[in-house]
């Protein structure tokens, strides 16, 4: 199987990580702060070295403020419903994922907030622009992806972290499709909270998510045993336990530290260049096709993470996934859980065919799909016109 | 040379003490708090030394300090 959706999950594992989990599996199988016997005390060191080591690579300031959470979404949910409280307004981008507009229409609901959606341009100074206006004094927070997992656009986290931080409003950022693809420094980029997706572009397991906070949050949404403070049935205010009841994923949490380490090793610079130019080399094979359709301008270096939306003239974006499945290529078709995304390319009522490239994938495998692609249907006899 | 041991409460409180204290030349370690004291379970590091010194690098660190007690091992 050729993978090439690597912005849902990164399909394949460094053998680091691997045998990472394994180890975790076999040699860290007791429970983080809940005992103290030597093997509970290990692990709680693993897991703190895995904090040690998020802090360092994203520039937050302390491991207190490293929480693991089940994936990405549960983040966004911590943030979102542990920040807003009622009447609070915020303001999110036009590319945002659901696990930004779910949770924000249920407050909507419930807690009478209200948000503004501010416009995303392929210029950076009239987006920043955009998210200005739409700032005002009941103004709570701003929550934003850093790079659309549609159009692969990276948003101008730094200027938006600056205005957010002139303006007095919380910064919370989706890296969900740019943790481990661009660098991130919460520090210098005025960043409150920042939610990662390991599972993606970190090269970890799936199964835990990860929560930099470096700002308080008002309330937590699960609540439940910490290991610490029994006799108090209010939740204990600490962190990063407050917001870690219940048993942690230690061998995914394994998996993020090894995962980083690859990175680090491999020179995250130096990965993204690779990925990026396969993803503008596909760009410019699709652009020679007379009956693809794309939304975007070419991808371009710290512009946009590696990932296209295509689809084929008149023809379904499923139809076609279904297509390149049959021929051992895996992407994927429709709306990508962001709707407001497609809205804002037009792709609403169609979706798009999604091709995200990762760590693993190469030249060869996407000449691969170039030429299956070229064997589908319409294209085929475009490509014998072409030729 | 007395020892002692500080709660911190959290796990993660106490290995970030530990940390400090060994930084600066203390012989730490993690310990689960002897006993439920006034809110329940928690931890703590237990370490030789001057404890008025390991208690002010803890609190200049930002680790919670809940408690400091003499024990004897």
């Amino acid at each position: 199987m050729i993978y090439l959706d690597n912005a849902a999950s990164g399909g394949k594992k460094p053998p680091e990580v691997i045998f990472s989990v394994q180890n975790a599996l076999k040699n860290y199988s007791s429970n983080p702060g809940r005992s103290g016997h030597n093997g509970s005390i290990n692990t709680a060191l693993m897991v703190y070295n895995a904090r040690k080591t998020i802090v360092d690579f994203f520039g937050a300031d302390n491991e207190q403020n490293v929480v693991f959470t089940l994936n990405c979404t549960h983040a966004l949910n911590y943030v979102i419903k542990g920040v807003l409280q009622e009447n609070d307004h915020i303001v999110i981008s036009s590319l945002e994922h659901n696990a930004v507009m779910r949770p924000v229409t249920k407050l909507q609901n419930i807690k009478n907030i209200s948000y503004d959606m501010a416009s995303v341009s392929e210029d950076d100074d009239i987006t920043v622009e955009n998210f200005k206006k739409l700032i005002n004094k009941n103004t709570k927070m701003v929550v934003c992806t850093h790079a659309s997992n549609v159009t692969g656009k990276i948003l101008p986290i730094e200027k938006i972290g600056k205005l957010c931080k002139e303006k007095g409003v919380l910064f919370a950022v989706d890296a969900a499709q740019s943790a481990g693809v661009i660098p991130i420094n919460m520090q210098k980029m005025n960043i409150d909270f920042l939610c990662l997706a390991p599972h993606k572009s970190l090269l970890a397991p799936m199964g835990v998510g990860v929560l930099i906070s470096r700002s308080k949050l008002n309330n937590t949404v699960l609540e439940g045993g910490t290991g610490t403070e029994s006799l108090n049935f209010e939740q204990p205010l600490e962190m990063p336990e407050m917001l870690e009841s219940g048993t942690i994923n230690v061998p995914a949490i394994a998996g993020v530290t090894a995962g980083i380490e690859v990175l680090k090793k491999q020179g995250i610079n130096n990965i993204y260049k690779k990925e990026l130019g396969l993803i503008k080399y596909l760009y410019e094979q699709l652009n020679r096709l007379e009956n693809v359709i794309l939304y975007t301008k070419e991808p371009k270096f710290y512009d946009s993470v590696p990932l296209i939306s295509f689809n084929i003239k008149d023809y379904n974006s499923f139809e076609v996934a279904e297509f390149l499945n049959k021929n051992n290529i895996a992407v994927r078709a429709g709306l990508h859980c962001a709707p407001t995304a497609h809205k804002t390319i037009g792709t609403l009522n169609v979706g798009t065919i999604r091709v995200s490239v990762g760590y693993f994938n190469n030249y060869y495998e996407i000449n691969y799909l170039i030429n299956v692609l070229k064997k589908y249907k319409k294209l085929k006899n475009c490509i014998d016109t072409i030729q | 040379m007395h020892k002692y041991l500080i709660s911190t409460g959290t796990v993660t409180y106490a290995i970030k003490g530990r940390d400090v204290l060994r930084r600066n030349g203390y012989k730490a370690e993690i310990k689960r708090s002897v006993g439920l004291g006034r809110i329940g379970c928690g931890y703590g590091v237990a370490f030789v030394g001057d404890s008025k010194k390991a208690e002010e690098l803890l609190r200049f660190a930002g680790v919670k300090v809940l408690e400091i007690k003499q024990i004897n091992e």
